[in-house]
């Protein structure tokens, strides 16, 4: 807006209504339309809805606002028939692109550090460097796939752009617009619900890997390192006490009771920092070798903790609940 | 006589009042976090940091540790915790231990002892102790010099790879053999910096071919049923598709029945390849063997391939590149368990590099040592024992290494 010079008191009520419909079309649709005939306010719209979504505190609505318009910026790239014009693009972001076009299928190729910026957030395979042609430094890329990175990039430059701190006044109108778009969402909201973990811990949901971890525990096997880190978090990010937890330690025979107190309570967030820590991603166990006994759930997620949430459900429904030890 | 670890500080202190000039400190010192293991007490003190090479003499010369390491990461506040120093960024390092590579000498020359029955073996370490079936034990290794030709080895597919495939000039890495049993490799540039956690673990499993799929490297069935051939990648291809033929070819040529056997290949395919042979040796001078035994299809194929890139990846660490706060061992500083030092290996010159020459600190003196038991082993041109139960004079830095190792008790310094 700054640079363009413009003022939010200023701008027409057409403006105004097609930023509120980009942010309407993101909630609903998780997709924001393209409507390149009225270039003008498609272009003016984008940063008063930016500043719209930024005004409210709400987290998961600019997450779901910047995903949304990233969607919109990769249909609009992929229908591009002009590679310089993703060249540009992609250099606006900093990216070492350049045109190769003289290796079909590829069009481009692309420093592999701004690749794996991206790529690192996408979890098909196609997408794992070592699946890639990777030459002198360049990952080789289709026009689709440069249109995939570009889509993240946005997505990430534009939660940037929302997550701004304190507090800004917008004029009466906008502030409406934006008290109609709350209410929306709050209804929408209603309908994706957010699980949280039961308070009892059910053993017989653990994915194989953590179950691995835990039995080897139990049975006074030595664990690696980056095992028992992820059984630790695992364990009390699904409502284990650290005092269990550590309980589950005791049966080792090099257990020191100082020095492991100090370890779980910092996994579980009650010292130092504070942050209480996710476990690792399946990918992550797999570099390290920790995953293992893959089942059926597994190949549909990509972390532990989701195989345990969707675990959970189809037990609730069956037995009744095994409860852990203690 | 002498106490055999108040006996080795001494060497140490001794070694770093004289050589603190080939130390050379760290890029950007002030931002390095510095950690010294203790002698006696075998505590690592971390979280310390100094301004200059002086100061860092002065710590070396102090403290007297028996390993001296400093963080790949940059910190704003290198002595504040953990938490609270600021990290800026960090080196990329690789980790190549001969720990964590298959070696022809199989480790016969490590022992270990089981924590809690006492069993003693030889070789690899068990998964669990064979008697009592617990998991601890403690361990004597022995770097010897099959195993360092091993990890030499992987060092250099591990260059191969940074150099070729992600365009690592080669005047930013430095390669370094530890002063025991492997090699580091560091990468020092601004642009590798920042790389995250995440980054440098997609990089770590493209060095050692995790999750590859050999169908995203040309491996697959092209054309309709009838005219349905099987293609491949070919010796010559770059990056992971020709590592995934080269690797096949190798793995190929000298595979047996059993090998074979053993990746999952069904007993006519086995025959069948066996069969022909020569055509497929001749198969790579042209479109490689992909297509010339169709009844297995590409299944088969693809485990062979399988093993091709196992034997093409580089055997590194996986954590130690992974971790962005890792300390790692400061160069021309002594290794506690052997008394020789971390020493950088001539880029040009790796395949001639002989760590047991390069890597002695200590050229002169000699001190007598009674030795319980210590192979045969070499230092320099000269090959020393094996010795058992025997009083002998050794050169100090032969001596310095029985004694790190706990092979020996000093006697008398001469």
């Amino acid at each position: 807006m700054k640079e363009l010079d413009l003022k939010i008191e200023d701008m027409s009520d057409p403006i105004l209504a097609r930023a509120e419909q980009r942010i309407e079309e993101a909630l609903l649709k998780a997709e924001v339309s393209t409507q390149l005939h009225k270039d003008e306010i498609e272009i003016t719209s984008f940063p008063v809805a930016i500043m719209m979504v930024a005004s409210t505190t709400d987290k998961l609505m600019k997450k779901r606002y910047a995903l949304a318009e990233a969607k919109r910026a990769y249909n609009l790239l992929n229908e591009e028939e002009n590679e310089d014009k993703i060249l540009e693009i992609a250099s606006a972001f900093n990216w070492k692109i350049r045109l190769a076009d003289d290796t079909p299928p590829y069009e481009f190729a692309l420093s592999f550090m701004d690749y794996l910026k991206n790529a690192t957030k996408f979890q098909a395979k196609k997408w794992k460097l070592v699946n890639r042609v990777l030459v002198d430094g360049e990952v080789y890329l289709t026009k689709d796939d440069t249109a995939r990175l570009l889509e993240e990039e946005v997505r990430a430059h534009i939660e940037k752009k929302l997550d701004v701190k304190g507090k800004f006044a917008l004029p009466q109108n906008v502030a409406d617009r934006v008290e109609r778009l709350k209410k929306t969402f709050t209804k929408q909201k209603g309908k994706i619900q957010f699980e949280e973990f039961p308070a009892g811990v059910v053993i017989s949901a653990f994915p194989p890997c953590i179950k691995k971890l835990y039995d080897d525990i139990r049975s006074g096997h030595h664990l690696s390192h980056i095992g028992r880190f992820a059984l630790t978090s695992f364990l009390t990010n699904i409502g284990m006490t650290p005092e269990d937890v550590i309980n589950l330690y005791r049966s080792l025979s090099d257990f020191n009771e100082r020095l492991t107190r100090y370890q779980v309570e910092h996994i579980a967030g009650g010292r130092g920092s504070r942050t209480k820590y996710l476990p690792p991603q399946c990918t992550t166990l797999r570099t390290h070798g920790v995953c293992t006994n893959m089942d059926e759930i597994c190949r549909g997620i990509r972390h532990p903790l989701a195989h345990y949430r969707k675990k959970l459900r189809t037990i609730k429904t069956e037995v009744p609940l095994e409860r852990a030890q203690k | 006589m002498m106490e055999t670890k108040t006996f080795a500080r001494n060497k140490f202190l001794e070694y770093y009042q004289k050589h603190s000039a080939s130390i050379k400190p760290p890029t950007q010192i002030e931002k390095r976090e510095f950690g010294f293991l203790l002698f006696k007490e075998k505590v690592m003190i971390r979280h310390k940091s100094s301004k200059n090479s002086d100061d860092l003499t002065k710590l070396l010369t102090t403290i007297v540790p028996s390993d001296a390491y400093y963080s790949s990461a940059y910190y704003e506040k290198p002595e504040e915790k953990m938490e609270q120093k600021g990290w800026l960024g960090a080196d990329l390092i690789f980790d190549i231990d001969a720990d964590h590579i298959p070696t022809p000498c199989a480790k016969t020359h490590d022992k270990w002892t089981c924590n809690n029955c006492g069993t003693v073996g030889k070789g690899v370490l068990p998964e669990k102790c064979p008697a009592c079936g617990e998991q601890k034990f403690d361990e004597k290794t022995w770097p010897c010099e099959i195993c360092l030709e091993s990890a030499k080895k992987e060092t250099i597919k591990l260059i191969d790879t940074l150099t070729k495939d992600f365009g690592f000039p080669t005047k930013d890495i430095s390669v370094s053999f530890s002063g025991h049993r492997g090699y580091h490799l560091h990468i020092e540039n601004r642009a590798v910096q920042a790389l995250d956690s995440m980054a440098r673990k997609e990089i770590v499993d493209y060095i050692l071919g995790i999750g590859l799929e050999t169908g995203f490297h040309g491996l697959e069935e092209r054309g309709e049923k009838k005219s349905r051939v099987l293609a491949g990648p070919g010796l010559d291809d770059l990056g992971w598709r020709g590592r995934i033929s080269r690797g096949t070819y190798e793995f190929l040529l000298n595979a047996t029945p059993e090998e074979l056997e053993k990746i999952g290949l069904k007993k006519k395919f086995i025959e069948a390849l066996t069969q022909h042979e020569k055509k497929i040796l001749k198969s790579w001078e042209e479109k490689g063997p992909w297509g010339i035994l169709m009844r297995g299809g590409v299944t088969s194929w693809k485990k062979i391939a399988q093993r091709g890139v196992e034997m093409q990846s580089a055997k590194i660490d996986t954590v130690v590149t992974t971790d962005i706060h890792r300390l790692i061992r400061l160069n021309n500083t002594l290794h506690g368990k052997t008394g020789l030092k971390k020493i950088e290996v001539p880029f040009n010159d790796i395949e001639k590099f002989d760590p047991f020459k390069s890597a002695i600190a200590f050229k002169k003196g000699a001190v007598k040592v009674l030795v319980s038991d210590a192979p045969e082993f070499r230092l320099g041109d000269q090959t020393y024992g094996p010795y058992r139960n025997r009083q002998v004079e050794l050169p100090t830095a032969a001596a310095l290494l029985l004694l790190c190792k706990g092979m020996a008790e000093a006697k008398e310094e001469k």
